[in-house]
């Protein structure tokens, strides 16, 4: 009984660490990150235990108690929050490490590690809310750090707008959120996850004709924080914060966090009156595709693992919304692994090329440096999709998913796989292989030991996990619904996807062999992109991100702006001035009118007594 | 004698006795004013500590008759509403006191008039006699013009003295119309709240009476809270203002309107209320989605904040409008946070403008490097004013909405739109303008020091404010199981709410209106499916002890 309430000390470890620093030890660079590191390893440990000696269980204290509306502060631990628990308080230790080194001699140290463990908490958070108003104050605070996290660098102005830029997109979606939570309460009449969970299930149309909207409600919470389209504006300006922030916050945890949402609330999305799940599929599945263009034209090498990120969080949705939570969280764990390792590995490549981050000035640097090539390759390889890394088995699931479900999504997503595979072998072969294209290139160094560790000890589960039988302990939590999970763990895992639904393996080989095949042919010891003359107008649009960024701002500009200055304008004309000046003017003319009746004449002041007197006397005596 | 009453003389006290000190005895008037606001902070933290929740209730009470032919009093209390307000009173009026080393001249009349608006304020909110009420209220709105016209700045001080002055005095003035009807026509000849609010439960007004009152209070009250489209006067005073009495004003003194409403307004008019809240609710969306596009378009700081807080004023109205436990609470628990929030904006603001002599955000610019500390604290304020989570702030906020959705949805909807994404716009515009970004000297003032705080006790009444925002943003039970049985046993034992359907249609890519007819025609509508069992429950509880 007692140990659960480690569960607290897991929560609160890292807001502790983030106030200890804020308040006491913000000075003192090395104390200040050894704490942070501290906090997220107890909380790790923590997660552990829990994860070993749980099943589930929940911890509930009242937040907030006012007439119809019951908060619970809650701690839900179950197979889906434990799994991610670890996933983040792992993913989250090994970052901490790595921000040890990679900081290093940044200013702004313990400024750093206060922000990091402020997230760490925020994100906890959310992971364990046993209520969808928690998870939304979580989900607040999760954007708040991303906030100050892009920004870290404020004094940049590309920081300083990407940091408001992710903020605004991210409360765009919370609107959406919010009203969907008020909608979910409104119906339901609480925002407990069980006691809605149980409601439905004892009157599945409870919802009424009103699911449908309310889930898309919801649903806007994951694309503001998925990142999904139309709002995935945000994620690739993201990249404006240190690469330790972009690998924990924007590629492994934080914007999983929609994904993991979904599927928290799955049962309120499933249900029989509710046409949101398909909705849900097509925005992934096309988000999914839209980045992966993005990505095959893009230089900058944390931009084009920020575009990969973004296909793949709308792979996962798209998993959310073909009915399959099981492999959507399974993609999700791979995937916190495999990109928070690729996102490390790019840091330790721009580390050693001294903030250089285009591709096309790095070239060889597999021999300059061994351990991040390795296991930047590792990396890739799991995302890509090939036996027996882990992002094989996961993508497997959602492939599989498709398959049974939705044939166009399937094809989507298999073409999505192959421009996955086409751009990371572009990525690898030309910053990695090659000869060096700048002198940068010729004098990198592999980073310090604190930074190439965290590399490794990430580069082992983006290999195991496909085997560590995780879709067995998800099948627990979604019970029928995850079909396309399949069960066993270890040596048997390994074939598993060939003999369950063999098309969907071998497709997924495949393409994957296509896409390594074309990039080799077009990169292989190219100085420049080939793409661009071959592709005209499209890979120019490509390279511009399809211009979404021009279309949105000339939006604002004409919507938001334009109603902003009426606004002022109004306030300034005509409330201010023409009806406070003009009362005032009103006011001082009577006044001065008034002022001709004060002659200082004694005959006036008598004769208007009189008429005074005379009247009143009328009034008094006639009129009545 | 009730420790009430120690609160509200001691300030009115010492304003007296600064009056005898020589003007050059200056710490010594300072050193007075400090501790004739602290002792009061900590005296009704004490009380807020010790107000005993179970019970409820009206408690620490003083009751002593003034006028007794006309029933008028001096009776001051606390129940659960008004503790958290007098807390708020003190905490501001102390955290004023503090900032106010800003005034080097004519120091003397300065704190004297401080030190009355300050008991006046604390009047205001531990009184539970209607005219004594009033009375406070009067008491420190004077000394309000004489300091904005005395010691306020900037260009427009005369203009906004002038503004300011009539506007409120003619808010109070409708107000009092409207209080003045209420005393002749419930024809009990007292003014004593309490006893007020529960004889006219027992026997209300008619229909029609209600209906002639409610607007004058609505509109007399409503212009003391800047309610729109009365609300010009806020941003251009509190910009001209010094800083303490932007902080004692915005954060305090402008709560008696919407204190107003929830005391004596709603319980003692429930029919005249129902029959005009939807004006409220209208007019509630023109602060939130109004006021807030033309913060969007400010060039100085402070008039951003103020039309900020005129924004914020938004949502208490709405919890008003709503009716219903929830949103009335989240009013209350909005008026504690707002307070706080606009105090500690103002300060700031004030503490900027000793700096850099200048708010216009063009000629700022990358100040948190030089000024970690403020810009922190800014920063974080900001964060507040846009409705984050573990500021007291969003509770508030979440409350209303949580409390307006099942009566006004479409309402509810539009308000979301202002707080969460009209809001961050332009809050955070002002973060990017002035605290990130490259730092850019002013320029005809050459380079400005740029002083952060240096000691102590210059970042005292900052963290005090911040520290109690996050406080009841952390823990908001603190405030809300006293708040809730006290608006519970003041709201009105209603019908059956009407619910509207429209919830139900509401599609989420309709584009929220200002003022939109929708929930008017919503309110007709009625459907179960919004029915919780938990309203039947509450609803009982409300029953006079």
């Amino acid at each position: 009984m007692m140990l659960q309430h480690i569960a607290w000390i897991v929560l609160f470890a890292p807001l502790a660490a983030a106030a200890l620093i804020a308040l006491a030890t913000r000075r003192d660079d090395r104390l200040s990150a050894q704490i942070s590191i501290a906090a997220s390893a107890v909380a790790f440990a923590g997660s552990l235990i829990l994860f070993l000696a749980f099943d589930r269980f929940e911890l509930a204290w009242s937040w907030l108690n006012v007439g119809p509306l019951k908060v619970d502060l809650g701690f839900k631990f179950d197979a889906l929050s434990g799994l991610m628990l670890l996933v983040v308080t792992g993913v989250g230790t090994a970052i901490h490490v790595y921000s040890f080194g990679y900081m290093q001699g940044d200013r702004s140290f313990a400024r750093f590690f206060a922000s990091m463990s402020l997230f760490m908490f925020s994100m906890l958070g959310i992971v364990v809310s046993n209520n969808l108003a928690q998870m939304f104050v979580f989900w607040e605070l999760v954007g708040v750090s991303s906030y100050l996290l892009i920004g870290f660098w404020y004094e940049r102005p590309a920081a300083a707008d990407a940091s408001k830029k992710a903020f605004i997109a991210n409360r765009v979606g919370d609107f959406g959120f919010l009203l969907g939570i008020l909608m979910v309460w409104g119906l339901l009449g609480t925002v407990r996850f069980d006691e809605l969970e149980a409601r439905l299930r004892t009157d599945p149309g409870a919802m009424g004709a009103a699911a449908t909207v309310a889930g898309l409600l919801l649903f806007c919470g994951a694309v503001g924080k998925s990142a999904q389209f139309p709002l995935h504006v945000w994620l690739p300006d993201a990249m404006e914060g240190p690469t330790p922030v972009s690998a924990l916050i924007h590629a492994a945890t934080m914007v999983a966090a929609g994904v993991f949402m979904l599927c928290r609330v799955f049962f309120l999305l499933n249900v029989p009156d509710s046409s949101a799940l398909p909705v849900i599929a097509w925005i992934g599945g096309g988000t999914g595709l839209l980045a992966a263009l993005i990505a095959v034209q893009q230089d900058d090498i944390k931009r084009i693992l920020a575009y990969s990120t973004l296909s793949q969080l709308g792979m996962m949705v798209m998993a959310v919304g073909l009915g399959g939570p099981g492999p959507a969280m399974y993609h999700l764990v791979t995937h916190a692994f495999f990109k928070a390792l690729l996102f490390l590995g790019a840091g330790s490549v721009i580390h050693a090329m001294h903030h250089e981050q285009d591709i096309w000035k790095m070239g060889r640097l597999s021999q300059r440096l061994p351990v991040t090539c390795k296991t930047f390759l590792i990396g890739a390889l799991a995302l890509c999709g090939v036996p027996p890394f882990s992002g094989f088995y996961s993508k497997d699931a959602i492939l599989a998913q498709g398959f049974e479900h939705n044939t166009w999504l399937f094809l989507l997503a298999v073409f999505t796989a192959w421009l996955t595979t086409f751009y990371m072998s572009r990525l690898v072969i030309v910053a990695f292989f090659g000869g060096p294209k700048s002198s940068g290139a010729e004098e990198a160094h592999e980073s310090p030991g604190i930074m190439t560790s965290p590399l490794i000890f990430l580069a082992v589960p983006s290999v195991v996990a496909g085997i560590a039988g995780i879709p067995g302990r998800l099948s627990t939590q979604f019970g029928a619904a995850a079909e396309g999970a399949h069960g066993p763990a270890g040596f048997a895992a390994l074939f598993e996807p060939f003999s369950h639904s063999p098309l969907p393996a071998f497709l997924g080989l495949l393409v994957f062999m296509l896409g390594v095949a074309a990039a080799c042919s077009f990169y292989w010891g190219a100085k420049e992109d080939p793409l661009p003359s071959k592709l005209g107008w499209f890979a120019r649009a490509m390279k511009d991100r399809f211009y979404f960024d021009e279309i949105y701002s000339a939006l604002v500009r004409l919507t938001q702006e334009t109603i902003a200055t009426a606004a002022a304008w109004f306030d300034r004309w005509i409330l201010s001035g023409l009806m406070v000046r003009g009362a005032h003017g009103t006011t001082e003319l009577v006044g001065r009118a008034l002022r001709l009746a004060q002659t200082g004449n004694l005959q006036t002041y008598a004769l208007l007594l009189a008429f005074g007197v005379a009247w009143m006397l009328f009034y008094a005596l006639v009129a009545r | 004698m009730s420790p009430l009453t120690l609160i509200i003389l001691l300030p009115l006290l010492a304003a007296v006795g600064v009056a005898f000190v020589p003007r050059s005895f200056r710490l010594l008037i300072r050193f007075t004013a400090l501790l004739s606001t602290f002792v009061p902070m900590i005296v009704s933290l004490a009380l807020f500590v010790m107000f005993d929740t179970a019970q409820g209730g009206v408690q620490f009470g003083q009751k002593a008759d003034w006028v007794p032919s006309l029933g008028i009093q001096f009776y001051v209390g606390v129940d659960g509403i008004n503790v958290c307000l007098v807390l708020l009173a003190t905490i501001v009026a102390f955290a004023a006191a503090c900032v106010s080393w800003e005034i080097q001249q004519r120091e003397k009349e300065y704190y004297i008039l401080l030190l009355l608006m300050a008991g006046g304020i604390m009047g205001a909110f531990a009184s539970l006699d209607l005219f004594l009420f009033y009375f406070f209220h009067e008491l420190a709105l004077v000394p309000t013009f004489i300091m904005i016209g005395v010691w306020g700045r900037g260009a427009d001080k005369n203009y906004a003295t002038f503004k300011i002055t009539l506007y409120l005095s003619l808010g109070a003035l409708i107000a009092l119309i409207g209080l003045i009807a209420l005393y002749q026509n419930s024809g009990l000849r007292t003014f004593d709240m309490i006893e007020l609010a529960r004889q006219l439960k027992e026997r209300p007004l008619s229909t029609s009476t209600q209906q002639f009152i409610f607007p004058w209070l609505m509109f007399g009250f409503g212009i003391l809270v800047s309610l729109w489209p009365f609300h010009t006067w806020a941003p251009l005073g509190y910009g001209a203002a010094p800083t303490a009495v932007s902080m004692l004003h915005a954060g305090v003194l402008k709560k008696f309107g919407l204190y107003g409403l929830i005391r004596v307004a709603l319980p003692m008019l429930p029919e005249g209320a129902a029959s005009w809240v939807h004006w409220l609710v209208a007019l509630s969306l023109g602060n939130i989605i109004y006021c807030g596009f033309v913060a969007m378009r400010q060039k100085d700081l402070n008039l951003l904040i103020g039309n900020s807080s005129v924004a914020h004023m938004g949502f208490a109205f709405l919890g008003i409008a709503s009716f219903n436990v929830l949103g009335v609470t989240g009013a209350v628990v909005v008026m504690v946070a707002h307070g706080l929030l606009a105090a500690l904006s103002f300060g700031l603001t004030g503490y900027l403008y000793q700096t850099a002599k200048t708010l216009e955000m063009d000629r700022l610019g990358g100040l948190l490097r030089g000024m970690p500390f403020v810009g922190t604290v800014s920063i974080m304020a900001m964060m507040a004013g846009c409705g984050l989570p573990g500021f007291a702030n969003f509770v508030g906020e979440a409350m209303v909405f949580f409390g307006i959705w099942k009566v006004y949805p479409m309402a509810t909807v539009a308000a979301c739109w202002g707080a969460l994404v009209i809001g961050a716009v332009y809050m955070l515009r002002a973060v990017r303008v002035v605290w990130h970004g490259a730092s850019a000297p002013i320029g005809d003032a050459g380079t400005v020091a740029w002083v952060d705080a240096p000691h102590w006790w210059r970042r005292l009444p900052y963290l005090l404010l911040l520290s109690f925002l996050i406080l009841f943003g952390a823990i908001p039970r603190l405030l809300t199981d006293k708040i809730q049985p006290e608006v519970a046993r003041l709201l009105p034992v209603q019908k059956q709410l009407p619910v509207p359907s429209l919830a139900v249609k509401s599609s989420p890519s309709e584009s929220p209106k200002p003022f939109s007819p929708a929930p008017l025609a919503a309110v007709a509508v009625s459907d179960s499916i919004f029915q919780h069992p938990g309203e039947a429950r509450h609803r009982t509880e409300r029953n006079d002890p």
